[in-house]
């Protein structure tokens, strides 16, 4: 009887599970699937979902259509660039709250917290407006400090928890060694805090590469175009404006996944510690 | 966030030295507070003196509060107002309690581990803008996928106007938001459960409380804190939302999809009316600033008990 009932519930939690599965990766999955499909079978009604004459065709054809090399190496300079400077600075700002006592530092620390409740559209208007003055429109650099101030938040919060836990003994010594407060920082307490800093640098890449309002108005030539903002440039195909683009909208989606597909894959239990440090602490 | 706490005063020589040294810990912490606050701060003063005037690309001049008089009649804006309100409301709940639930399925001890991690990062790591790419391919009309779904499961020839009708087109964004943000959610509470006492729990089985007692009597009262801070968290991130339905609707059919950014972003980089867009802004922030106030004092109290 008991063991009955077990079973039942136990068929019952695995077709849940199953059903919040397939709902989570249908989506994505779908996209993946519809990016092998020729024109023809897009086209189709009523649809396949596994293509039957699956093609490569359409990911050469976007390639070349996007500048695929350019803009992939453009993203990787956005958010590498940006999630490098963000994980330094915000260690350098973590360091001094965790182990100083200064004038302001509860107010700064406050003001750091609380501003990552501005929306971003509040403070797009006058960056554009002061990009536009000071020539910094549609330049890496410009787009690099706008990521980086983004990310500050984040990666000081993070990082302030990781240095917090470590004992405050290693700075003494480090101290009586002669080490001043850079060189404990850089050669003692990162080193030591190293799966959070890189935890740090992980979350800000992903963000970066996934941004696409700010490069979307900031930037206005192909030099700085990131693979969110080519989302929008699917090029027509030749001598059949009947049809849909479905298959190229999805292999245009895939360039933007596909490189985060084997980070994801080796950094999942990493990923889970960055998503969810504040809500055990709270 | 925990508040930072002060460290305790100096009591050896070695702290003293520190102490008397601390110019070194404005040169750590300035550049990323200085950035930042270049980055926020001014430009909200900023917004806040241009919707005062009636700034074009051409330039302009102060007129007060006309802008915010002309807000009162906008119908787009009251509008746009009411939609961004029942977005956000809508979403982080249905976010909140799908994802719990989802948090206590996968905390069951069952199977497929493995695979379902990998799964529950794969909203979360897709774009906004990618989400919204792979739902316009879901939702496409004429012979779609999830049209031919529902068709398949015996709802007849029901095409669903998805994105094309007002109403099913708010419906379908909800949709695509809560699916992107779900998983999340439920990475949260999972990590909240994971941290709370076992013993109590153990001693309310001990006493003869059933798993759906358990959890209602015993789980939900302590997760309360949770639960208001991922509601906060999920809507600051709600009320300010315009990368993945810009790319789904632009604001559409009509402007039934028009969340307050999107319709900043019309006046301000379509129309290049920079002192209208900043007042929409500034309606917008203020929306923000109470819909933070709120959830805050909430999970402050929540603490308390």
């Amino acid at each position: 009887m008991i063991h009955q009932r077990r079973r039942l519930r136990n068929a019952l939690l695995y077709t849940l599970l199953v059903i919040v599965l397939v709902g989570l990766v249908f989506p994505v999955l779908f996209m993946a699937l519809t990016s092998f499909k020729s024109v023809g079978e897009v086209n189709r009604i009523p649809p396949t979902i596994i293509p039957r004459y699956p093609t490569w065709e359409n990911y050469p054809f976007m390639a070349r259509a996007w500048d695929f090399g350019l803009t992939l190496r453009n993203t990787v300079i956005l958010a590498g660039g940006s999630g490098l400077a963000a994980t330094i600075l915000g260690a350098m700002a973590a360091y001094a709250f965790s182990r100083g006592t200064f004038r302001g530092r509860t107010l700064m620390y406050s003001l750091l917290v609380a501003s990552m409740a501005v929306p971003a559209m509040v403070t797009l208007g006058p960056i554009f407006i002061a990009y536009l003055q000071f020539n910094l429109l549609d330049t890496h650099i410009g787009l690099i400090l706008v990521f980086t101030a983004g990310g500050m938040p984040l990666a000081t919060l993070l990082q302030f928890a990781y240095f917090n836990a470590i004992p405050r003994e290693l700075d003494d010594a480090a101290a009586i060694d002669g080490a001043g407060r850079f060189m404990t920082l850089f050669r003692i307490i990162m080193p030591i805090a190293m799966p959070g800093v890189f935890v740090s640098f992980l979350l800000l890449f992903i963000g970066g590469w996934n941004e696409f309002l700010f490069v979307f108005t900031l930037s206005t030539s192909p030099d700085t175009q990131v693979l969110t903002t080519k989302l929008y440039t699917i090029p027509p195909r030749e001598a059949d404006y009947q049809s849909s683009n479905l298959d190229l909208v999805a292999t245009a989606g895939m360039f933007v996944l596909l490189p985060l597909v084997p980070l994801l894959m080796l950094t999942q239990r990493q990923l889970v510690e960055g998503i969810t440090f504040g809500a055990v602490q709270g | 966030m925990a508040q930072a706490k002060a460290t305790s005063a100096p009591q050896s020589r070695l702290q003293d030295i520190f102490a008397s040294r601390y110019a070194v810990f404005y040169v750590l912490v300035l550049p990323a507070f200085l950035l930042r606050m270049i980055y926020t701060v001014i430009p909200i003063i900023q917004t806040v003196l241009i919707s005062f005037t009636n700034r074009t690309i051409m330039g302009g001049k102060y007129i007060g509060l006309r802008n915010y008089e002309s807000l009162t009649r906008d119908a787009t804006l009251i509008g746009s107002l009411g939609w961004t309100l029942l977005y956000t409301g809508a979403s982080a709940v249905a976010e909140t309690v799908i994802g719990l639930g989802i948090a206590v399925l996968l905390m069951q001890n069952l199977r497929l581990r493995w695979l379902s991690n990998f799964i529950m990062l794969l909203p979360w790591v897709v774009a906004p803008m990618l989400a919204a790419v792979a739902f316009r391919i879901l939702y496409f009309e004429d012979g779609g996928i999830l049209n031919a779904i529902l068709q398949e499961l015996g709802f007849g020839n029901a095409a669903v106007r998805w994105l094309s009708d007002a109403e099913t087109a708010r419906f379908s964004v909800i949709a695509m938001t809560v699916w992107k943000n779900v998983s999340w959610v439920a990475l949260i509470f999972m990590a909240a459960i994971g941290s709370l006492s076992k013993e109590v729990l153990e001693a309310a089985a001990v006493d003869g409380a059933n798993t759906l007692q358990r959890f209602w009597y015993v789980t939900l009262p302590l997760l309360k804190p949770a639960i208001y801070l991922v509601l906060l968290l999920r809507a600051m991130a709600e009320v300010q939302t315009f990368e993945q339905i810009y790319g789904l609707t632009r604001g559409g059919p009509g402007s039934a999809t028009k969340t307050l950014a999107l319709y900043t972003f019309e006046r301000f980089f379509q129309q290049l009316r920079y002192g209208y867009g900043s007042a929409v802004n500034i309606v917008l922030l203020l929306l923000t600033i109470v819909i933070g106030a709120i959830f805050a004092w909430l999970l402050y109290r929540s603490r308390e008990i």
